[in-house]
């Protein structure tokens, strides 16, 4: 029987129980996103006691499916006010679905200033003080090392950096990968969550746990053999992200013109190979050392984006080294040095804040006047500055809406107060689309997942035209949605999409482990079911659909190459949720 | 920059086309000359680019298919099957794509 773990820190106990039937069928974002808008006051305040956040495995976590090991984390947010899904690799999901935990919710607010340390094992949950040497500045990677020394190198841990422990909107929640590095729910400030419920880390020990329960082992083999051919066999995982991680899509996103560049004003930069995938891939082979081309952020992973970029010596940088961050540091804020751009990632890790919401607010921090353009040394104090943030550390790490704000700027690149990735709306629509309307403020892994709804429109969608946009919009985010509530990386997508024997690999691996007979159809209704719920959500928290818009700037200057506007009117966005 | 002549194309590869140019031409990107219009499949096999390393190709930023005309003074970028999935279809490579035996193809099974 799965548990279901409730943790109120305003009295420091805990409740274990079985899983309520309405969440019985659920996992990842189907599930965190069902609880908080069940369970969160629509308009209470982020950072107050009526918020919980919530912990969830996706349903096929912790068992051999290939790249299930990603876990949602859900509350509402504090950076947009909406209700909040983010997810991430690491270790931590597949411990807790083996052992038996379906999700665990922290809730209340301690009365005192103390933070404390959340230790999960199969004998129940103990909250203890955090060590003080993990506290007041302490990095995330330091941190880590220093708990893995207290409670065993073999944990899971989930913790939040400095920008956390003070609640700064764009603070994240970073896991340990499996050597000991960091992968991260990065977006939305759920690490602020976490911060003001007073919890610095939760530890996760899986000592004892037994393997995920399979319904029809024999069948789930089977099933799991299909799905992982279909990945391996796909040139986007054997010739793309293994090789040139997503950083691969610099010198595709600026060739198509709609790679931003300096704070959204160009479509195209000159000097994009000084950090494209594929300067990427040949500066880590030639470093050597630590230097890895490819790795796998969670045991299982067979699509293996991530990579380790090493130091002109050898010496292990950051990994998980994200095309949206790449971009936003070196196109956005026009930083050219691909080793600052890895050091300024590091940094952001360590703190602990989204290296997009971030990057973005520093290239409008930019064009505000806050700081010299390109001037990468510059960036990497104030990040680091965040770890006992100065003011100007707290106003970047405040987000990209609120330096707009601070700097008296119209060209603030947001949706519902969240930094638009990487991808411009204007040359790209229907990423646009998706940006205006995902319930989760502007976010590109919104609409990440092809379906068979796609294919009928996709032959005739152009980037720069309107036509199958809509259709496009809606049916990515619906399959997103589902694929969030399997525990499976989005990237699968990639490789079944172009596979239906892969499709429904997938779709057999669920019903082998539960016992179901879901159709494509009931998932792509998975995936609307979730979406209404979010939506519910954000109507009650008061937003509307003048909330799906994106920033007026973007329907008045032309972004080059393309020369071209936004220019959807607010019917046809409003069509994207309808279904 | 393009270089000021009436017959040059600016031309770049991606993914192993970037290593694969570099080495050939010992620069990215490639200044090319031509005598007048080609399609990129006769410009990739004067190269001698793989037709299975071409998804689509870029002119001028606009993504279309391996057979495309292209004239002098064009910008022109190779790419490879490898872009991550959403980007083929939000890009327009699913489009440009359809009847191009080559290359890998949505609804195509393993």
């Amino acid at each position: 029987m799965q548990k279901f773990i409730r943790i109120d820190m305003a009295t420091l106990k805990h409740e274990i129980t079985d899983v309520p039937e309405k969440y019985a069928g659920l996992g990842g974002r189907a599930l965190t996103s069902s609880f908080v808008n069940d369970e969160v006051i629509p308009t209470c305040h982020a950072l107050g006691k009526n918020n919980k956040i919530i912990f969830a495995p996706g349903l096929l976590s912790g068992t051999s499916a290939p790249n299930s090991g990603r876990m949602s984390v859900g509350a509402k947010s504090p950076l947009t006010g909406t209700i909040k899904e983010s997810n991430t690799g690491g270790s931590s999901s597949q411990m807790l679905a083996k052992m038996g935990i379906k999700a665990f919710v922290i809730e209340g607010k301690p009365s005192d200033d103390k933070f404390y340390v959340i230790k999960l094992d199969m004998n129940g949950v103990t909250i203890e003080p955090a060590p003080a040497e993990i506290l007041g500045g302490c990095g995330n990677y330091d941190a880590i090392r220093i708990l893995g020394g207290k409670y065993g190198s073999h944990v899971g841990i989930a913790i939040i950096g400095p920008a956390g422990e003070h609640r700064l909107p764009s603070a994240n929640i970073s896991f340990k990968d499996p050597e000991g590095n960091i992968r991260s729910a990065g977006r939305g400030g759920l690490g602020a969550v976490l911060g003001s419920k007073n919890v610095k880390a939760i530890i996760i020990d899986e000592t004892g746990a037994s393997k995920v329960p399979v319904a029809d082992p024999e069948a789930f083999a089977a099933a799991s053999k299909v799905f992982a051919k279909a990945l391996l066999d796909h040139p986007v995982a054997g010739q793309g992200l293994a090789l040139y991680g997503t950083d691969v899509l610099v010198n595709i996103i600026n060739e198509a013109g709609g790679l931003p560049a300096n704070n959204f004003t160009g479509g195209r930069i000159d000097y994009n190979d000084n950090f494209s995938g594929e300067t990427l891939n040949a500066t880590i082979t030639e470093r050597g050392g630590d230097g890895k081309v490819s790795h796998g952020c969670h045991k299982g992973c067979v699509i293996r984006c991530s990579q380790w970029y090493p130091d002109k010596q050898g010496k292990y940088i950051t990994s998980g080294f994200e095309y949206e961050t790449i971009w936003g540091l070196g196109a956005d804020a026009g930083i050219k040095d691909f080793d600052t751009i890895a050091y300024i990632d590091r940094a952001m890790d360590d703190v602990g804040v989204d290296s997009i919401e971030v990057a973005v607010a520093v290239a409008t921090a930019m064009e505000g006047g806050l700081i010299p353009w390109g001037d990468g040394e510059k960036v990497l104090e104030i990040v680091k500055d965040m770890a006992n943030p100065t003011p100007l550390a707290r106003i970047i790490a405040g987000g990209t809406s609120i330096v707009g704000k601070v700097c008296g700027l119209y060209r603030v690149p947001v949706v519902k107060d969240q930094a638009i990735p990487a991808y411009d709306p204007r040359a790209i629509k229907g990423i646009g689309l998706t940006y205006a309307t995902t319930t989760m403020g502007a976010d590109h892994t919104a609409g990440y997942c092809i379906t068979g709804n796609i294919l009928k429109v996709g032959a005739d969608i152009d980037p720069l035209k309107k036509e199958g946009q809509i259709e496009y919009a809606r049916a990515m985010q619906i399959g997103t949605a589902a694929i969030d509530s399997t525990g499976m990386c989005l990237f699968v997508y990639f490789g079944i999409a172009d596979s239906p024997a892969g499709y429904q690999a997938l779709i057999d691996m669920i019903n082998a482990q539960y016992g179901l007979s879901l159709t494509s159809d009931d998932l792509d209704e998975l995936g609307k079911n979730v979406l209404r719920v979010e939506r519910d959500f954000n109507k009650r928290a008061g937003f509307t659909n003048s909330h799906d818009r994106l920033p007026e700037f973007m329907e008045y200057e032309p972004i080059a190459p393309h020369n071209v506007v936004w220019d959807f009117s607010p019917e046809e966005i409003d069509e994207v949720m309808k279904f | 920059m393009m270089e000021n002549s009436s017959k040059t194309i600016e031309l770049r590869g991606f993914l192993q086309l970037d290593a694969f140019l570099k080495k050939k031409f010992g620069t990215m990107p490639v200044f090319l000359e031509i005598d007048g219009p080609i399609s990129g499949l006769e410009l990739s096999k004067q190269l001698e680019i793989k037709r299975d390393d071409i998804e689509v190709i870029f002119v001028n930023g606009f993504v279309q298919q391996v057979d495309y005309i292209i004239n002098p003074g064009d910008r022109v970028a190779f790419l490879p099957p490898g872009c991550p999935g959403p980007y083929r279809i939000a890009l327009g490579f699913y489009g440009k794509n359809q009847g191009n035996e080559a290359n890998f193809k949505l609804k195509k099974d393993t």
